[in-house]
């Protein structure tokens, strides 16, 4: 037994190596002053500094955090809506429909989303740029929000419901102080899957920018052509840091948060 | 309930917040007023400071964006919805965009500068009379060898990379028309033939060098070459010097066949919304001396005669990316082969590359 524990640790172990591999050698050569990504020559600082002189790239970068914060709110409040009106169609059929209907957007590919926006916007002479974006990203993180609050309202039981109401409750009462509560773990979750989903989108947004307004992912693409500069070693470290942080902060305030639970009545 | 509603409340302040910063910014930096000009362009293809001292001479603020591939930049552009005012396709691509209206006739009264212009790349196939564009880089394909890797043996000629010695040291780039054009080369066809007999003996040439083919790559070919994971290459001279300039065993030449020759120009494109500011750039950038900065910085041969001038003489006079004129007489560019042709390049360059060894 003691044995096997052993090698699963070891297995972990070399799981997360690989894992983290890639992002620990490119911050390595992000410290390179030769230039390249082989032959290390000297410790510069010379990439950070030319990340925070380029005013352009900063740009991008808070164009990338705008979109996503606001894609991810935005499509959260949908997705609530959107999650609490499928669990409340009473047919089987319906909701089964409605249900598939929202899967099958998440598992179409992104280029073709990207595709069918942009032949969409020209059409309607919507201008490609920050609004384009922002309207895709959010067209394509409401159905994961969807889904992810879908199995929590599930997980409620009807009889909760229904004791408010009994207790005479009204409707807007039952779902701010019944039903909201209930399934805030699943929003949340909704919430960083969008947020994650629109940092990283690539396919869609290639199809949609335009008029100077760019995100990271596709200005790195457009980068490939010259060979990618160090400069975008350095910003990804900073980048990676910066959700290093941001994770290890949540996990201090949710461990807060559960002590705080764990004394009250609430489980 | 409260909770829910202060977070997200929270979520949407930041995102405001950071949308007044990035509003600060642009505005500091001159955006977002009227007098802009946008230039679509590839990925670090001008040298930053010769934006920055256009902006200065002219009081326009430029916005830079950039693309990778030519059919991308056509797509953005034939839907409409953005205002690029200046792109710069290459010439295969400036016949395609002609053909379906996606440019606008340049004035050659607002480019005194054009005059510097080698008369060699003007006028050609692909744009006579240089109606809609104007010549920017220009290069070639040619293959890249490591001399010490291969005994201190030279390579000369596309026939050469059919050496027995050669097993598993060649790296291809991925293009249909690279490699094809490779075969028909090394057989005299010219590059543009589309003689059906004439492509199936190229292919069948071609499949023969199977054995000396590590690998067909894209981008990544530089750095492979760079760390001598290969002594050969077929590559854009633009990448040949980035390669060089990273590895000086490295060498470059031009096969004595003939090869392909590339230009890449500047165009204006239907959606401009400052054509006048498109014309003063493109005069700019023809300046002998702001093109021989631009060509110091990004490496690629510049077609202007003048700026020749202002090169230090290890650029200027380097024949394997200024080749003399009986050289560059034998270079073909690229025609427009129509799209079936093309299909049957893009057919048999697959055959080749599933050719097993």
């Amino acid at each position: 037994m003691r044995k096997n524990g052993k090698l699963s640790n070891l297995y972990l172990i070399i799981v997360f190596i690989i894992l983290y591999a890639p992002i620990f050698y490119l911050t390595y050569y992000s410290f390179n002053s030769g230039g390249t990504m082989h032959d290390f020559e000297r410790f510069t600082w010379e990439w950070y500094k030319e990340v925070f002189h380029d005013t352009r790239l900063f740009i991008i970068v808070l164009n990338t955090l705008i979109v996503a914060l606001l894609a991810a709110g935005i499509s959260t409040v949908l997705g609530v809506i959107g999650a609490i009106a499928i669990s409340n169609v009473r047919r089987n059929r319906t909701r089964n429909t409605l249900l598939s209907l929202n899967n099958v957007l998440i598992v179409s590919p992104d280029v073709i989303i990207g595709a069918s926006f942009l032949i969409m916007f020209t059409m309607i002479g919507i201008k490609l740029g920050f609004i384009s974006v922002l309207i895709s990203h959010i067209a394509f993180s409401v159905p994961i929000v969807v889904i992810m609050v879908l199995p929590k309202l599930q997980e409620m039981s009807p009889t909760l419901v229904d004791a408010a109401k009994d207790l005479g409750a009204s409707r807007w009462d039952v779902l701010s102080k019944v039903v909201l509560p209930f399934i805030t773990p699943g929003i949340f979750a909704g919430f960083f899957m969008a947020l994650t989903y629109s940092l990283d989108d690539f396919a869609v947004t290639f199809f949609v920018t335009g008029n100077g307004f760019s995100t990271l992912s596709v200005e790195i693409y457009s980068m490939a052509r010259q060979g990618i500069s160090l400069t975008i070693n350095a910003l990804s470290t900073l980048i990676f840091l910066f959700t290093m942080v941001l994770v290890v902060g949540y996990y201090f305030i949710a461990q807060r948060n559960n002590k705080a639970a764990g004394m009250g009545v609430r489980k | 309930m409260k909770k829910l509603l202060r977070t997200f409340i929270i979520i949407f302040v930041t995102a405001f917040i950071l949308m007044f910063v990035v509003n600060r910014l642009n505005s500091s930096q001159g955006y977002g007023g009227g007098n802009t000009l946008t230039i679509y362009n590839w990925g670090d293809y001008i040298d930053p400071e010769l934006i920055k001292e256009f902006e200065k001479e002219t009081g326009m603020k430029v916005i830079y964006q950039t693309f990778d591939s030519n059919e991308a930049m056509m797509t953005k552009i034939e839907q409409g919805g953005t205002t690029y005012d200046l792109a710069v396709p290459s010439e295969y691509a400036i016949e395609k965009m002609k053909e379906e209206n996606l440019l606008i006739p340049i004035d050659h009264s607002k480019l005194p500068n054009l005059k510097y212009i080698n008369p060699k790349f003007m006028n050609l196939s692909f744009d006579p009379k240089n109606k809609y564009s104007v010549p920017y880089f220009w290069g070639t394909v040619g293959i890249v060898y490591n001399s010490e890797m291969l005994g201190g043996k030279k390579i000369t000629s596309w026939n050469d990379l059919w050496d027995k010695n050669l097993k598993n040291q060649i790296l291809l780039v991925d293009g249909a028309r690279e490699v094809m054009g490779m075969g028909l080369n090394s057989l005299g066809y010219s590059l543009n033939d589309t003689n059906e007999q004439h492509l199936q003996q190229a292919k069948r040439k071609l499949d023969t060098l199977m054995p000396n083919v590590k690998a067909i790559v894209g981008d990544e070919i530089k750095m492979l070459l760079a760390n001598e994971e290969a002594a050969v290459g077929v590559v854009w001279s633009g990448d040949a010097a980035e390669i060089m300039d990273e590895n000086d065993k490295l060498d470059y030449v031009l096969p004595k066949e003939g090869t392909n020759l590339w230009f890449d120009n500047m165009v204006i494109p239907k959606t401009a919304k400052n054509v006048e500011g498109a014309h003063k750039f493109i005069n700019f950038m023809l300046d002998p001396k702001h093109a021989a900065q631009n060509a110091e910085y990004v490496g690629y041969s510049t077609p202007n005669k003048k700026a020749l001038a202002y090169l230090p003489k290890d650029i200027s006079g380097d024949k394997r990316f200024y080749p003399t004129d009986k050289t560059t007489n034998k270079l073909e560019v690229y025609e427009n082969l129509g799209k079936k042709m093309l299909a049957h390049y893009n057919e048999l360059f697959l055959e080749f590359k599933m050719h097993s060894k």
